[in-house]
């Protein structure tokens, strides 16, 4: 278990956590290799279809940053999603999901070292919980009825 | 053919026995209803039930089967290549079935294994299976299978009957399969006759309580545009809310979805059951949907029961009055109803 | 024969006559024990089939979603709320609805009825005040009718319509030292992996056949995500990862909107307590944003507005 490495998908914003992330690059700021950024417009944009898909694929970790409340490129789009987000997270980790998991920060473009030090906060809560074992989908392969039927199938076909 | 009593104690002695050969499934208590299981004690099969919630046509057409893999994978010798998916295709035993959802097998067997097509699984596990039934002494208030061509001890779809009596059963074998099956069993013995005319009696007993609510042949020489365009379709329509119980839950209803999912480099090609009260389930690639409406919807599932159904294949109606959809619509729209306007009109013989 | 029945066929005879509705939305009598219909009535001579009882609980705002037309609805405490929140939505207009409000005592669940009779066949069943006689072949039991409410009838606390044009009678009183949330909090005090085992044996047996979707009031997208393809959100076997990603995100769009009616707990024919998810969701919003769904006609729903000053403990 010691090569694990855990996967970590980042939702940044265009206008504010992406910015940030760029001018943390540029500053040659360091933080940990493990997440990959998904550019969005706006936090509001975040759909909780999406923090799904990225369990569904079989990533550790999902972490989601906007601009700070008020700083929105669009005036009002994170006040919406903060409100979505706090359902969200409830509703997801209220049926199983490991706290842990599922991040959220405002970064705005000029906190590079808060995006640094974020980044490495999310990769340790994320490690400290371990592999997902959980919400991954996997190819469908159904035969009969039930899951308990797999096992007898498979010893019927061999 | 062979015929014998099984006292109750050992009747699990002998589906035990059958358990070392094939698959056996028998209703199984599941949560607050009833449903068909694999079996892995003789035992916990419960044949107190009156139905299983869901038919057990899910043991021939699984509500969701993967058809076949592929590979997207550049380069693989097999790319792009249906490979059919191994299945458990091996011999089985369902036991406890109701004569009725028997007989769904036979209905849908029409229409699954023709001279022109075949469906190969379902005509597979078909002949892989031995049907046990277990003749309905006590029938529903929603059960009506009298009034559609079969009834509670109807043996015309089963391999073996099974008739409850007071100290035991009496298995009476209707094919070969039957007989092969009980053939030698050391827990029964030959039935008396005391014990034939006991289960004579509820069987009787039992027909007696179903008197016929609609009769259906007729409908045959409806023309089909009268009944298409008749108005009692707007009333029966209104309270439906197509939420697709009664196909879900309805043993002669055979539609299904073809699904590709892709993982990564690979894929497979499934098959899921489907309801023709979704508006998805008629929609065009054009974008055009010609069961857009509700009414057509809900209009569709009773026309294929009772008409479509019985123009193609001479036979029918397709539906073998199990009454779940009556039990578990959630609005109460009442087959039995729908079908007694569709005959209303009908004359019918004396 | 219930109070009610004799005022909403007079409601109906006069709206029809007066030309002040196109149609009654209400109930006929069932055609099996416990079960009611939901009818729309056009002309005056069909008024006679109107009808009210115990075996009411179809939400009949589920009928109003884009209608064209002008009609009468029944509505119960929870109808009308499911009302008041299609109408924030604009799926209907106000002035194409006439109200009958009809103060609730909660509704029989037959399901349990079923589970009390233990396999014995229901052939005909009546309430008389606060009792509930059932009876079949063989028997005849009259039993507490309050013991057999629906789960979200016992601890409804919007029994009385929070919109109506007429009241079919007196208000009644509203439950009193109702807990709504004893359950969520059972599982709010589980581990985290309890948790997931719970809801993993709760939908266990779903067939995804999505009648709780159909049967909800407030489930009215053009194509729900269920059926979107491309990309394709959630695979459509019984894999329990789908499954559980189709209640997730159904429970999601709930949030905020759901009136706890129980259509979806009724509709589900493998008896699946879905109800789980979206009360989860409704604790949240309460305690959050302090909203209850559909019993204020003006604002906006909780999550199409903000403040400020929202909650945000758990954003870094």
């Amino acid at each position: 278990m010691n090569s694990w490495e855990p996967k970590i998908i980042a939702f940044l914003c265009n206008w504010c956590s992406y910015g940030a992330a760029d001018l943390a690059g540029v500053s040659r700021l360091q933080y940990p290799v493990n997440i990959r950024v998904i550019r969005v417009p706006c936090s509001g944009r975040i759909n909780p279809k999406f923090i799904l898909a990225a369990f569904r694929h079989g990533a550790d970790g999902v972490w989601v940053s906007g601009c700070h409340p008020g700083d929105c490129h669009y005036i009002e789009g994170n006040y919406y999603a903060r409100r979505k987000f706090a359902v969200v997270k409830s509703l997801l980790e209220h049926t199983g999901l490991e706290p842990g998991r599922l991040h959220f920060s405002w970064i705005s473009s000029a906190e590079a070292s808060k995006f640094a030090e974020t980044a490495r906060e999310v990769v340790e809560a994320v490690r400290a919980v371990g592999p997902a074992r959980h919400f991954i989908k996997t190819k469908p392969m159904w035969d009969d009825i039930e899951a308990p039927l797999k096992a007898a199938c498979q010893a019927e076909v061999g | 053919m062979l015929t014998i009593f099984v006292p109750k104690d050992k009747l699990p002695g002998l589906i035990g026995r059958i358990m070392d050969g094939a698959r056996v499934f028998a209703p199984v208590r599941d949560g607050d209803g009833y449903r068909f299981r694999l079996l892995d004690r003789p035992d916990k099969a419960d044949f107190t039930y009156q139905n299983t919630r869901l038919s057990p046509k899910e043991l021939i057409h699984p509500p969701a089967e993967t058809m076949f893999s592929y590979s997207l994978k550049k380069g693989d010798p097999k790319e792009g290549i249906l490979e059919e998916v191994p299945k458990a295709l091996g011999k089985r035993v369902v036991w406890g079935i109701r004569p009725c959802d028997a007989k769904a097998f036979q209905l849908v067997d029409i229409n699954f294994i023709t001279d022109q097509v075949v469906d190969p699984w379902w005509q597979k596990r078909r002949q892989a299976t031995v049907l046990v039934g277990l003749g309905c002494a006590e029938p529903c208030n929603t059960c009506f299978c009298t009034s559609v061509g079969t009834g509670p001890f109807d043996r015309s779809a089963l391999d073996v009957l099974m008739t409850e009596l007071a100290e035991g059963y009496l298995l009476e074998a209707v094919t070969d399969a039957g007989e092969a099956l009980l053939a030698g069993a050391p827990e029964g013995a030959p039935a008396s006759g005391s014990t034939l005319s006991e289960a004579r009696s509820v069987a009787e007993k039992a027909e007696k309580s179903l008197p016929r609510l609609f009769v259906p042949e007729p409908l045959k020489e409806k023309p089909m545009t009268e009944l298409f365009q008749a108005a009692f379709w707007e009333e029966v329509q209104f309270a439906c809310i197509n939420c697709g119980t009664c196909t879900f839950l309805c043993p002669t209803c055979w539609c299904f979805d073809i699904q590709d999912e892709v993982h990564h480099q690979e894929g497979v090609r499934l098959r899921l059951w489907d309801s023709c009260m979704f508006p998805l389930f008629t929609l065009h690639g054009s974008g055009h949907n010609p069961r857009s409406q509700k009414l057509q919807r809900v209009r569709q599932r009773f026309m294929h029961k009772f008409k479509y159904y019985v123009d193609k294949y001479g036979n029918g109606p397709a539906c073998v009055g199990c009454g779940r959809c009556v039990q578990y619509c959630p609005v109460n729209i009442d087959i039995r109803r729908v079908a007694g306007m569709m005959t209303a009109s009908c004359v019918c013989p004396t | 024969m219930h109070a009610y029945t004799e005022k909403i066929r007079e409601a109906a005879q006069r709206l029809l006559a007066d030309k002040k509705v196109d149609g009654v939305i209400g109930f006929r009598q069932g055609t099996i024990p416990m079960m009611s219909e939901p009818v729309f009535i056009r002309h005056a001579d069909q008024v006679h089939q109107l009808t009210w009882n115990g075996f009411c609980g179809v939400n009949l705002a589920n009928y109003l979603v884009k209608r064209k037309d002008r009609v009468a609805v029944v509505a119960k405490g929870c109808d009308s709320r499911n009302i008041v929140l299609q109408l924030q939505e604009n799926q209907i207009r106000r002035d194409q609805l006439y109200i009958l409000g009809a103060p609730c005592h909660g509704m029989v669940d037959r399901r349990k009825v079923w589970a009390f009779l233990k396999g014995r066949d229901p052939l005909q069943a009546t309430e008389d005040g606060d009792s509930l006689r059932v009876s079949g072949r063989d028997f005849e039991e009259v039993v507490d009718r309050q013991a057999f409410l629906q789960d979200n009838c016992r601890i409804c606390t919007h029994r009385n319509p929070v919109i109506y044009d007429e009241l079919l009678g007196d208000p009644v009183p509203e439950q009193a030292g109702v807990d709504r949330y004893e359950d969520v909090r059972r599982v709010e005090a589980m581990g985290s992996e309890e948790r997931w085992r719970y809801f993993e044996d709760l939908i266990a047996s779903c067939i995804r056949c999505y009648a709780c979707r159909n049967a909800c009031p407030m489930c009215y997208c053009p194509t729900c995500f269920v059926d979107e393809s491309r990309p394709q959100w959630v695979g459509k076997t019984l894999d329990p990862t789908d499954t559980r990603t189709f209640h997730l995100l159904r429970a999601i769009h709930m949030a905020g909107r759901c009136t706890d009616c129980g259509a979806c707990e009724r509709a589900c024919p493998m008896g699946i307590a879905v109800r789980q998810f979206t009360k989860k969701l409704e604790k949240d919003i309460k305690e959050l944003y302090g909203y209850e769904a559909g019993v204020v006609p003006e604002g906006r729903p909780p999550l199409d507005t903000y403040r400020p000053d929202d909650p945000q403990d758990f954003i870094k």
